[in-house]
């Protein structure tokens, strides 16, 4: 992974189930880590159930990174549950089991 | 010729019938189906129309008088019951029997014909429900659906002309997370009406720092082929109507051009009134793709472009489905057995042309040889599509099974299927039938609790049982799930200790315990039904499951039920093999249960001593000498190597001289003679014409565990 040498990535490890009432914590959350220098990432394995408004926050925050050149990706595993839910939406084709194939299939991410 | 006709008239019926089936158990729950009892009604009427066209009366006027009684259903004139349903199986049945004779049929049958039309023509007399027939059974206690007239099949405008496709836009307004909608669940309901390829937009979405989390900024295009109609799409989204945006319109199917598009982009953008005619001629003038040009010219974005190829890719499938019905055809399985023969003979010769090529070390005869490899690798692929099979055509078997075996029992269950279009070779799924058959049998019989018990335990009064089949690299994984009351581990052990099968005190894991159910002989029914409970069931599981080189396991848990596990390989005709040699023989190791080579030097072997363990990717694995295990004379080379398998549930690490490479093995079975020598499978001929043994990894490895690696040790230790 071409990152310098010196930051350490700040990993953050998601869980229960992430609805619209979590979405603002979630956003704070996130913005606070996208200030630090590392890479982000953001693990699902935890996480119960994802709902649309987590979902555009997680995009939102894979933007911000993007276009501040800092990197962002999903590590462990996805729970078959939320991959079954962002298939049926369409978000992802094939059904992914570890992090950076649902990275890679989810659309436009 | 006429023969001919009969054998197509009767393999046809025997579909029909089968698909009939299916559609009675499904009309038990759905009795106001419209769509179902239409679907039963057109099967007797094809029977009754193509038997009587080959001349089997007897058929055709007991066809004639159901398709009566079931045009009154259709009608809304009789109700539809749950023993009208069981005694129209029974007449399923009958007929499946009838079909099996010339006319006229035997006496006895004819005589179970007529007594099946009185109680037909008992039903349409009263009008309103069954006789009891004279030996009452468990059915008559059944209630009856009330005799409303039959919902007609949904559709507007289309409803006898098949599914249609519709285009929709769904754009929630931002505030629609405010009402507590869940947007993703609509839109899931939206795709489970059909068959369809949902696209969601996400390029709304401003960066974090200004995304205010409780606004909706994505929405979606859909691309979906459904037999609803169109008000049933808008009935998705009736309570948002006022919160989004939506806009659905039906999709005519255009034919296939001569590049196999059924539509082509910007037919699709223009459609869409993305882009104009002219921006469309201008793009086109270009060499490069027209979404690139358009997405170049920000005419479009690329996110709308990906949407709309999504949709052309979706009516390409659409209509490559309806064409692949009109394409197909029957062929009788034993031409299509004699082909994989020949095909198996074919591999097997290919191998000696590219041993020859290789040793006289002729140029063309090579590359001729190399192209010859490549031909027949796609025939052989292309031959064993031929015979896979969608394993759903085997599930309504079952669920007939779990409907009669409940009423005999006096238990309610349902049988729940999952995975049904999972493919399996042709004779793997034959050979399943009677497996899965005692498997279900058991659950039902040892598993699922009477209502009572089951309601007093909290759970509902129906058990479900649940048949799934997955892939799983070159396996398939079927498992059967039952919400019962689990396996009893005591009774488990008390009976096995009765049995003989092991000694009074001994200790064992729960997983070694709960597989003594397959166990010859092993039964722990009080009271022997006639069901199950007689203890041939189980172990005639295990050995028909091991004789398909697949395995069986289970797990349980006291009050919530139990799952067996079958693991079964994809084909047994031709597999992808690993040929190792020791001293002049050569042995196959089947690839897909190989996980990795290693090189040992003899002397560090040797060291390793009684312990027989090495370390392979930080986890110990035991391993053997085939060599020694099978007492070949000889001395070892100064390098052997060790190929590491996966057996059920461990690594074992098999030493040979030689590593060959990978080999196209057809698999010949061994003759009855060989039948007991452990730890092989069968057996396949090389390039040269010589026999190499295939080795049953998991008797190989259950062998290694069982006697320490005793006769290992005479290998390594030489």
């Amino acid at each position: 992974m071409p990152t310098a040498k010196n930051e350490t990535p700040k990993i953050i490890n998601l869980s229960g189930p992430l609805t619209v009432e979590r979405a603002q914590p979630l956003k704070t959350e996130l913005l606070a880590a996208l200030a630090g220098k590392g890479p982000l990432l953001v693990s699902l394995s935890l996480v119960e159930d994802l709902d649309l408004a987590c979902l555009q926050v997680l995009y939102a925050a894979r933007k911000s990174a993007a276009a501040s050149g800092k990197e962002f990706h999903f590590i462990g595993s996805v729970p078959s549950r939320i991959v079954k839910r962002l298939q049926a939406a369409g978000f992802l084709q094939g059904a992914p089991e570890r992090a950076e194939d649902f990275e890679a299939e989810l659309v436009d991410f | 010729m006429i023969d001919k006709f009969k054998a197509a008239f009767r393999e046809e019926s025997f579909e029909l019938l089968s698909q009939l089936e299916d559609t009675l158990l499904e009309l038990e729950s759905q009795p106001r189906n419209g769509e179902l009892i239409n679907a039963a009604f057109r099967a007797m009427h094809t029977v009754k129309g193509s038997s009587a066209m080959f001349g089997f009366e007897t058929i055709s006027k007991f066809t004639h008088e159901i398709e009566t009684v079931l045009d009154h259903c259709r009608n809304g004139t009789l109700p539809i019951t749950k023993d009208f349903i069981g005694l129209t199986l029974k007449a399923r049945d009958h007929l499946r029997r009838l079909l099996e004779f010339d006319e006229p049929p035997p006496q006895e049958l004819a005589h179970d014909g007529d007594a099946l039309l009185v109680r037909y023509r008992d039903y349409a007399a009263s009008g309103a429900g069954l006789k009891p027939p004279a030996q009452a059974g468990a059915e008559t206690a059944a209630g009856a659906a009330p005799a409303a007239p039959v919902a007609a099949p949904q559709g507007q405008g289309h409803a006898d002309a098949g599914p249609a496709t519709y285009r929709v836009f769904w754009k929630p307004k931002p505030g629609i997370f405010r009402d507590g909608t869940k947007v993703l669940s609509l839109v899931d309901e939206l795709a489970s009406l059909g068959d369809g390829h949902l696209y969601p937009h996400t390029e709304c979405l401003p960066p974090l720092e200004s995304l205010d989390p409780e606004s909706c900024y994505c929405y979606w295009d859909a691309v979906l082929t459904t037999a609803k109609s169109e008000n049933d799409i808008r009935d998705v989204f009736i309570f948002v109507e006022d919160n989004s945006e939506l806009k659905i319109e039906r999709l005519e199917e255009p034919p296939l051009d001569d590049e196999g598009r059924s539509k082509r982009l910007g037919e699709i953008l223009i459609e869409r009134g993305l882009v104009t005619r002219d921006s469309l001629r201008e793009a086109l003038g270009s060499q490069k793709k027209l979404g690139e040009v358009l997405v170049e010219k920000k005419i479009v974005t690329k996110p709308e472009i990906e949407s709309a190829l999504v949709e052309q890719d979706h009516l390409k499938k659409v209509q490559e489905k309806s064409e692949l019905g009109q394409g197909s055809i029957r062929v009788a399985s034993d031409k299509l057995d004699a082909l994989v023969d020949l095909v198996g003979e074919l591999v097997t010769l290919q191998a000696r042309l590219s041993q020859t090529s290789f040793e006289i070390k002729d140029g063309p005869l090579a590359s001729i040889s190399e192209q010859f490899e490549r031909l027949i690798a796609q025939l052989r692929d292309n031959t064993m599509s031929i015979r896979m099979l969608p394993i759903g055509s085997t599930f309504n078997k079952f669920r007939r099974v779990v409907r009669d075996l409940s009423l005999e029992l006096g238990k309610e269950a349902e049988l729940l299927t999952e995975g049904a279009e999972t493919e399996l070779d042709k004779t793997v799924i034959e050979k399943l039938g009677d497996p899965l058959v005692h498997i279900i049998r058991n659950s039902l019989d040892h598993g699922i609790e009477r209502p009572d018990a089951r309601q007093s335990a909290g759970k509902d009064r129906k058990g479900n049982i649940t048949l799934a089949a997955r892939h799983s690299g070159a396996y398939v994984l079927i498992q059967v799930t039952d919400d019962g009351k689990g396996l009893d581990k005591e009774a488990i052990y008390s009976k096995a200790v009765e049995r003989g099968i092991i000694a009074p005190g001994q200790e064992m894991s729960d997983g070694d315990l709960y597989l003594l159910i397959f166990a010859p002989g092993f039964s722990t029914a009080k009271v022997v039904s006639s069901v199950s409970g007689r203890g041939v069931g189980m172990d005639v599981v295990k050995r028909e499951i091991d004789s398909l080189g697949g395995s069986v396991s289970l797990s349980t848990e006291p009050g919530r039920g139990t799952t067996v596990t079958l693991k079964i390989p994809l084909t047994l005709a031709i597999i992808e093999g690993l040929l190792v040699r020791i001293e002049d023989e050569h042995y196959v190791i089947p690839l897909s249960s190989v996980d990795g080579c290693i090189e040992i030097k003899r002397e560090e072997l040797a060291a390793y001593g009684d312990r027989r363990i090495l370390s392979y990717r930080e986890e110990l694995v035991p391993f053997v000498s085939l060599r020694g295990a099978f007492e070949t004379p000889g001395a070892e080379p100064e390098i052997e190597q060790i190929v590491i398998a996966n057996s059920q549930d461990m690594r074992v690490g098999f030493v040979v001289d030689q590593v060959v490479g990978d080999y196209q093995t057809v698999i010949k079975p061994l003759g009855r003679m060989f039948k007991d020598v452990e730890g092989v499978s069968g057996a396949t001929i090389l390039g040269d014409g010589t026999v190499a043994l295939i080795l049953d990894v998991n008797r190989l490895a259950a062998a290694v565990q069982r006697d320490g690696l005793r006769r290992s040790a005479k290998g390594v230790e030489r």
